[in-house]
């Protein structure tokens, strides 16, 4: 027992004082982050975090903006995936096999390496740096996982159930929307989550679609404070920009902690 | 099967994997960079030769590949002792579970930038205890020897919390009857988990793997913030040199040879690691 929750202890300390140092940071005078641990007068600061909040632009621009594209993305992930997992769950065995795979090699695929290319499209269709053209890189490389999650959940439905909706004269978007949906309501809102998690996450395509600093996504703007100089002393405000950035992704931890694990091991129980 | 609502994700699929690849294979064999305007002409393989003599292509290969296998390792095996003390029950399960998950909710670009403050020399922390105990500095980010271990670190920190959830959801489909079944036939803890945890848990230990090894191929995020590559290029991952070549060097054509070049490779470590798997489970004779 003892043993125990020593081991919990020490698993809460390794996932939170990263991110507690940064708070701690986030509210030092720039004397005493030079010093964290010798005694100082006046030790604590709101200064490093007005300092970002009225920069130009301000920092919540970029939370705002991580935030539209978020949505979007989920809101197109969503809408293609689930017919496209209806479908499949209603193809041959064979077949549907087959494309599960290769769409689990599509999840898997380092999508970093993705990048040149798509910058080169974008530029030739003339939609960098539009914020909502980030959308549909974002929904299409969530996409693999998107489909096999809401499909094992389409899967799991019984057949009887449609067959009695055809029996009673609803069409196929009807069966879809009024009886198949409600029910798979749950894996929507997992994999929305997931998706809206990779999204807001998502860093290599954002650096190079967009570079109108108005535009820029959360993660973009951290990366541009880390690069405007390396050894920088004055770190208070980096570490307010990364609190700040952080707390969105705590609520939604907090609020959707069932969503997300149920999300993550639907896949792997199931594929 | 309604083949026209499987369309929609097929064309999006093709446009953002499909055609990006065709392209790179295609671009890798032309000259595309500030020297021709970015206009591709065919160079009759010579990006091929030059990468074939490219010693920091191959280092950061080497790299790479040390980074990946390193972390992966670690996370497996940090996971499955995460995994192992979540799927016991005390009080605050719920909460601690949550607190789990937090790492590897956060953006890359928000923990690499934490670790790099934790790692910075000589106000980040670490460096602090060192000087309080009058400790030598080690340098830690800008020593070429370790640089590359601290990014392993932080690469651990953010993404054992995933393979911990598979692991868990894997802990969790195993009966209770079967370890009492075991006891009762004499086993003891260990051999127990030796017996029924291990075999039962490979898939999802091996889904996990696969997972995290791919991506960890791939690390661009942690690396460009936390060392920009640096010390030396000592942490520059493959993708952060295709990244340097096409954006920093405007070399199209080049960018897109390391691009494939990197496929290929992961591909050929992936096969190596998954045969090396087979390997080791023969001889601990686990089947």
């Amino acid at each position: 027992m003892r043993k125990q929750n020593n081991l919990i202890c020490l698993l809460v300390l390794w996932s939170l004082l990263p991110f507690c140092w940064q708070i701690y940071t986030s509210f030092s005078t720039p004397e005493s982050i030079l010093n964290p641990f010798t005694y100082q007068e006046n030790r604590w600061t709101l200064q490093n975090y007005i300092q970002i909040l009225s920069a130009n632009p301000p920092f919540w621009r970029y939370l705002y903006n991580s935030l539209l594209v978020g949505l979007t993305s989920t809101a197109i992930t969503i809408l293609i995936a689930t017919p496209a997992a209806y479908s499949l769950s209603k193809a041959k065995q064979h077949l549907s096999n087959t494309l599960k795979l290769l769409l689990l090699a599509a999840a898997l695929f380092p999508y970093v390496l993705l990048f040149l290319s798509l910058l080169e499209i974008a530029r030739a269709i003339g939609i960098a740096n539009n914020l909502f053209a980030l959308s549909i890189p974002y929904s299409a490389l969530s996409m693999p996982l998107a489909v096999l999650l809401l499909n094992s959940a389409f899967s799991d439905l019984p057949n009887e159930l449609e067959e009695a909706a055809i029996v009673e004269g609803l069409g196929l978007f009807q069966r879809i929307r009024w009886i198949l949906i409600p029910l798979i309501a749950p894996a929507i809102a997992s994999t929305s989550i997931i998706v809206f998690l990779f999204s807001w996450n998502e860093y290599p395509i954002a650096l190079t679609w967009i570079s109108d600093s108005k535009l820029i996504t959360l993660t973009v703007a951290i990366a541009r404070i880390a690069g405007s100089s390396v050894y920088s002393v004055p770190y208070g405000a980096y570490a307010a920009a990364t609190v700040l950035g952080a707390i969105p992704l705590i609520l939604i931890v907090l609020l959707f902690q069932k969503q997300i694990v149920s999300g993550l091991t639907q896949g792997a129980i199931k594929g | 099967m309604y083949p026209i609502l499987l369309l929609p994700a097929l064309i999006l699929l093709f446009g953002v994997f499909g055609i990006p690849i065709v392209r790179y294979i295609w671009l890798s064999f032309h000259t595309s960079s500030v020297l021709t305007d970015l206009l591709p002409i065919p160079n009759n393989g010579a990006n091929w030769i030059r990468l074939f003599s490219d010693s920091r292509f191959w280092q950061d290969a080497i790299q790479t590949f040390r980074f990946a296998i390193s972390s992966v390792i670690l996370e497996i095996l940090i996971a499955i002792s995460i995994a192992i003390l979540l799927n016991q029950t005390f009080k605050n399960r719920g909460i601690v579970r949550t607190i789990t998950l937090l790492p590897w909710a956060l953006p890359t670009t928000i923990m690499a930038l934490s670790w790099r403050w934790i790692f910075n020399t000589p106000y980040g922390p670490i460096e602090q205890i060192l000087t309080l105990f009058h400790l030598n500095s080690i340098n830690i980010l800008s020593s070429p020897k370790i640089a590359w271990f601290a990014t392993v670190i932080a690469d651990v920190w953010k993404t054992t919390p995933f393979i911990a959830l598979i692991i868990l959801a894997g802990l969790q489909t195993i009966p209770e009857d079967l370890y009492e079944a075991f006891k009762l036939e004499g086993g003891n803890e260990f051999s127990a988990f030796q017996k029924i945890t291990l075999p039962l848990l490979q898939p999802y230990i091996f889904l996990g793997l696969l997972f995290r090894f791919a991506q960890a191929f791939g690390v661009f995020d942690l690396i460009q913030i936390m060392t920009g590559g640096g010390p030396a290029s000592t942490t520059e991952s493959l993708s952060l040199y295709a990244y340097l070549n096409a954006l920093r060097y405007l070399d199209f054509g080049y960018s897109s040879t390391i691009i494939i070049a990197t496929f290929i490779l992961m591909i050929i470590f992936s096969l190596f690691t998954w045969i090396l798997i087979r390997q080791t489970k023969s001889l601990l004779s686990i089947r």
